[in-house]
Order: structure tokens, then sequence, then C-alpha cells
């Protein structure tokens, strides 16, 4: 196309009353713009992503050589393959609070804003970078198992192996609406991370993750058993050993459901009213 | 139809005239020789010529782009925004003037649909902003304060991003961003990261972006808040020739300056509420009156006062052996005044040319108590 220096856009015209098919379709453009916006963002930020698989590897090599003893004689387990499908399902909600993070800093810094008055989905802003911390978490998990082969972790398949990173970057996608949620709720970056951490903490320890929970006390077992770290640890175990495990995999899945049932809309709405 | 309406009611308020006090120098303190007189003197004379009005002229049509009609949001207790109206005409700029939260970037958001509206009404190119929010964003461009950049991506990828969430198809796109770039004089620094630019190119980038769908209406708000000069000249440039495109601008901003050289019609704004309105021209007539004020030896008073004492609106402190004398823009009678002084072997240790500050154009229309000085009846 040629310009001459008196052009004009070709501006879309106003759309007036648009059909339910082409909101969706608008909304899944703008979703996939934020996306690519987000996933741009961490490309240029690989300190982000390394943090992400650096807390799962030091997960891996202090709970493997520090506790790894007393907890796998304890239980008469080899450790490492007790951890490792936990420690991805811990990889999977770092990524969850770096979707509180982001944003919480698009949030203050008139980013959100900003998109606010463009004609675009409101959903999309959100739709989009949770995918995008998805995508990030793939590549993190990936790395981090990795890391556990380079232990002498094995997993029983490759099938299994693909099988337990999907599930946990599933979980992982149900707790970034959470993060999603208390981001729109709070905004206040640093008060957001202090947030995220008040829930993951107790809930990563006090779950399978990196204990069998028949070695903690009686009351807390059933909290341990059924909480979703849990769920997915042992479903993500399950996968990537080759047991059975088809309870918890759809326990986990329920978990994940019920996340992003409860969490989507409610962020959704908040952000929507949020409007001040 | 209720749009005309609107227009008329909508300003031309009375402005009381400004007393003479004024606080901040425009002028170096410090004793003063004639070499150095006669070299303020140009300075003075430099600094009346770019008081000079270069307005757009308004284009007149029938119903505006704009339109506030008795906007009102309250936080609480504290009314932000309280019985605004204006409107803005294709090519027109309509300038928010006011001190920090005056209420000018709620006003701003409120428009821009960021925030709700709590009574009254608005229309942007005749769709309701509380009702038809989505309709509105797809004819107004937001910059400034209220909206950020993407510092991790560059000026291109921000405009290009932009041009996605307009939905623009992607030849296109991408032939906007490079047209705005070429057009604002971008190229320099387009395909660095956004977080390295200097406090002017960003703001260049933030204006940029609101206009990648070519919006008929614009709010920029603060658009050159925290700028060196040049920036701000150039963002002013832009200004200047967007409006004459055709756009509907609403430019919110601190700086008195900065509202008379672009807007056809200035709302000034103090705690919510418009305390004066109408062109710069006559606010200005009303408000800039500039002050020479004149520092003399002990004992040089009486003579002083008697040399030039007829002066209408001369203002004295004994104490500070201080007079000033209300010289409008005119600077032969500035000259005279200095001229009669000397003549009369009064000794001028200091004066200065004071102009307004924005604070005394507050101070003087919404009648808070101002230095103490004795005015002569």
């Amino acid at each position: 196309m040629t310009t001459s220096t008196e052009t004009t856009i070709s501006r879309p015209a106003v759309l007036a009353n648009p059909s339910a098919a082409v909101r969706v379709r608008r909304a899944l453009q703008d979703t996939n713009t934020v996306l690519w916006r987000d996933t741009v963002r961490t490309l240029r930020q690989p300190d982000l992503l390394f943090f992400a698989v650096i807390m799962g590897v030091f997960f891996l090599v202090l709970f493997n050589y520090v506790f790894g003893g007393s907890i796998g004689a304890g239980a008469g387990i080899d450790y490492l393959g007790f951890l490792v499908p936990g420690v991805l399902v811990i990889t999977a909600l770092q990524g969850a609070q770096q979707t509180s993070l982001g944003l919480a800093a698009d949030l203050t810094e008139g980013v959100t804003d900003r998109f606010r008055s463009l004609p675009m989905s409101q959903v999309a802003v959100i739709a989009g970078r949770t995918i995008a911390d998805a995508v990030r978490n793939v590549a993190g998990l990936i790395l981090v198992a990795v890391v556990a082969l380079l232990m002498g972790y094995r997993f029983a398949s490759i099938g299994g192996a693909v099988g337990a990173i999907a599930l946990a970057t599933l979980i992982g996608y149900g707790f970034s609406w959470l993060g999603a949620a208390i981001a729109v709720k709070v905004r206040q970056p640093d008060m957001v991370g202090m947030l995220s951490m008040f829930w993951l903490f107790p809930l990563m320890l006090a779950s399978t993750a990196f204990a069998p929970a028949e070695t903690m006390p009686g009351w807390l077992q059933p909290f341990v058993k059924y909480q979703p770290i849990s769920a997915a640890s042992d479903a993500v175990r399950g996968l990537a050993d080759g047991s059975p495990a088809g309870e918890d995999i759809l326990l986990a899945l329920a978990w994940t459901a019920a996340l992003l049932l409860v969490f989507g809309p409610l962020t959704v709405s908040l952000y929507k009213k949020e409007q001040q | 139809m209720r749009h005309a309406a609107d227009r008329s009611t909508a300003t031309r308020l009375s402005v009381p005239s400004s007393d003479c006090n004024s606080k901040t120098a425009a002028w170096p303190n410090g004793a003063i020789d004639r070499g150095s007189v006669s070299a303020g003197l140009d300075t003075l004379s430099a600094m009346l010529d770019n008081m000079s009005i270069q307005n757009t002229t308004a284009l007149e049509t029938t119903a505006p782009v704009i339109a506030a009609t008795s906007l009102r949001k309250s936080f609480g207790d504290v009314e932000a925004v309280n019985d605004l109206s204006f409107s803005v005409a294709a090519g027109q700029v309509v300038g928010l003037l006011g001190p920090n939260g005056a209420g000018k970037t709620t006003t701003v958001n409120m428009l821009a649909t960021l925030a709700s509206i709590d009574a009254g009404s608005a229309s942007i190119g005749g769709f309701d902003v509380a009702t038809q929010p989505d309709l509105v964003r797809q004819l107004i461009g937001l910059a400034g304060q209220s909206a950020a950049v993407d510092e991790k991506l560059t000026g291109r990828e921000n405009l290009e991003l932009f041009g996605r969430l307009y939905k623009l198809p992607g030849q296109e796109r991408k032939r906007r961003a490079a047209e705005l770039i070429d057009k604002f004089d971008m190229a320099d620094f387009a395909d660095r990261v956004a977080g390295t630019y200097s406090g002017g190119q960003r703001r260049r980038l933030d204006v940029v972006a609101a206009l990648v769908a070519e919006p008929p209406a614009l709010f920029l708000d603060e658009p050159t808040t925290g700028l060196d000069p040049r920036s701000r000249a150039e963002i002013w440039d832009a200004i200047t020739q967007l409006a004459s495109q055709g756009t509907a601008i609403v430019l919110t901003t601190q700086y008195l300056e900065e509202a008379d050289r672009l807007a056809d019609e200035v709302l000034i704004i103090d705690k919510g509420v418009v305390i004066a309105s109408g062109t710069p021209e006559a606010l200005k007539r009303n408000l800039d009156r500039d002050v020479l004020e004149i520092h003399v030896d002990e004992g040089d008073m009486a003579s002083s006062l008697e040399l030039i004492g007829g002066i209408e609106g001369l203002v004295t402190s004994e104490a500070e052996r201080r007079i000033g004398v209300p010289v409008g823009d005119d600077i032969a009678s500035s000259l005279e005044v200095l001229r009669r002084l000397q003549d009369g072997g009064v000794s001028i240790t200091d004066f200065q040319l004071r102009r307004p500050t924005l604070d005394d154009v507050f101070l003087s229309l919404t009648g808070a108590p101002t230095e103490q000085e004795e005015v002569p009846a």
C-alpha cells in the first residue's frame, strides 16, 4: 500500500450492536493480543523465568539432600521419586504468584487503565495474562524436570512426563485466577506479594508435596489429604510414576475447575467494579 | 439538540480582576546597574512576545464531539467534581486548568469511561459515556497521567499493540505505527524498549499511542507535566497539529502558559468546581497583570511616593521599602516609572517584574486571603 502524506487510516467503523459471536471472536482476538504482549514481556525479563525455576531447583536440592534422608527413611520410600512431582506442582504455583504480581504492577502503573479506555474485551486483560503465565510455567516445569533428571530422577514414561507437566500446568492455571483475584482486589504490589505467600506457604507445607500424609499428625491428615496441592501432587506423582492415580487426578481436576469457577467470575466482576 | 444548549450554558462566567499580589519573581534579584536594566528590558520584551496567543481557530460545528453536562463525582465525603459542564467541538481544544487535586483527572477519567459518573451526563460523538462505554471507547484516545505505555515493549511495539487492540488489520497497524513514528519524529528511539526512554520521549510515545486509531476525541491528562521546555514544545506542536486536523481535545494542565498556548477555551477548576472560564485572552485580560516591584533606599520611600504615587493600584510596603506598580504588559509604563524615579534622584536598590502565578490566580479567584499588604484606596 502506498502512503501519501495525507493518509487517513481505515479505522474500523463504530460497532454498535455486535452479535454474541462477534463479541466472542473479538474477545479471543484481544486475549491473543494480551498473550502476545505478556509473552514478549516474559522473554524480555528472563529473570522472571529464572526465579520461577530456581525456586523449584532449590526445593529439589534442599529437600532431597537436607530432609530427604529422614523423610525417606521414616516413610520407607525413595525420597527423590516422591519429591519431584511435588516440586513440579510447587513450581507451577510460583507461576500463579507471578500472575498476581504482574497484574498488580499493571493495575498500579496505569497499563490496565489504558486498556480500559480501549475498545477491547476487559476479560481478555486477565485471560491473556493467565495464559501467558501458563505458557511460561510450561517452560519452567520442563527446566525443573531436566534438573530432576540430572539428579537421577526418572519418569515412568515420556507420556507420563508430559501428563505430569500438563496437570501441574493446569492446577497452576487454576491458582493463577486466585492470584488474579488477589491482585485486582488488593492492587498494591507489595501487599499482593505478601498475601500470595499467605495462601501458598501453609498449603504448600501442609501437603503431600514434600512428605507423605502418613508422617503427619492424625488431626491434620484429612486436610492434608484432600487439599488442592496434595491432590495435585498425588495426581502428578501417579502420572510421573505410572502408578494408578485416577481418583487423585479427578480430585485435582475438580479443584482446578472449582478454582476457575469461583475465582474466574469473581476476578472479572472485581475488575469491572474496579472502575473508580 | 441537547448539545447545542449545553454549549451555551457551559461557560462564560465573569472573572473577578486579580489584585496585584504576586509572589514568584520572574526576574533575577540583585543590585541593578544600567547595563542589566537594559538587558532586563530585552528579556521583558521577549517574554511579552512569547505571551502572544497562538490559538487554532475553533471549527464551529453543530454538535460537539465531547459534551459534559453537570458532571458530579465524589469519593466518600470528598466532592472531586461538582457540577462541571463543557463541550468540545471538532478541532477545538478545551483546557482544564487547576492544581493537583482540583478534579481534572477525575473528569477525564469519567469522560474516558475509567470512572463512573455519580450524576450528570457525558457523551462522546453522541454516545452516552455511562450507558454505551463500548461505543465510546471506539471514539476516544487517552494519554497522560491516567494511562501508561508498556515499558518492556519498544515504541513501535506499543503502537502496534494498540493497533491490534483497536482491531486494525496487520498491514494497516504496521503502516500506521510507521507513519506515526515518522510524523512525530520518533525514529531515533522507536525501536528501543520504552523503559529506556527519557521523560520527553516516553511522553511523546504516550500521546502518540492515543492516536493509533485516529480517535475523533482525545484526552490528554497533563501531557507535559515534568517535561523539559524542548519536549514540552514538541508535545505542544503535536497537539496543535491534531487540533488543526479536526480532533476534539480535552487537555488538563497545571500550567497557565500551556492552557494559554493551546486551548481555545479554558476552565479553571478548583476543588472540583469551575471558578472561571473563557478564552485565554479573556482570562488573561483579567488575571495576567504584571507588577513592577521596586525596592528603594532607606529614606527614599517618601520621595518615591511623591514621584509616582498618583499611579492607580499602587501597592506599598513601608517596612520593606517596596512599591508594587501594576504595569500590565506595557513596557513603556515600566520604563516610565523607573525613569521618573531615577530622574527624581531615588536610589533603586532592586526591581522585579512579577507575573501572577497560578497560585495568585487561584487566590484572587477563590478570594482566599493573600499576603498582607496595604492597598491604598
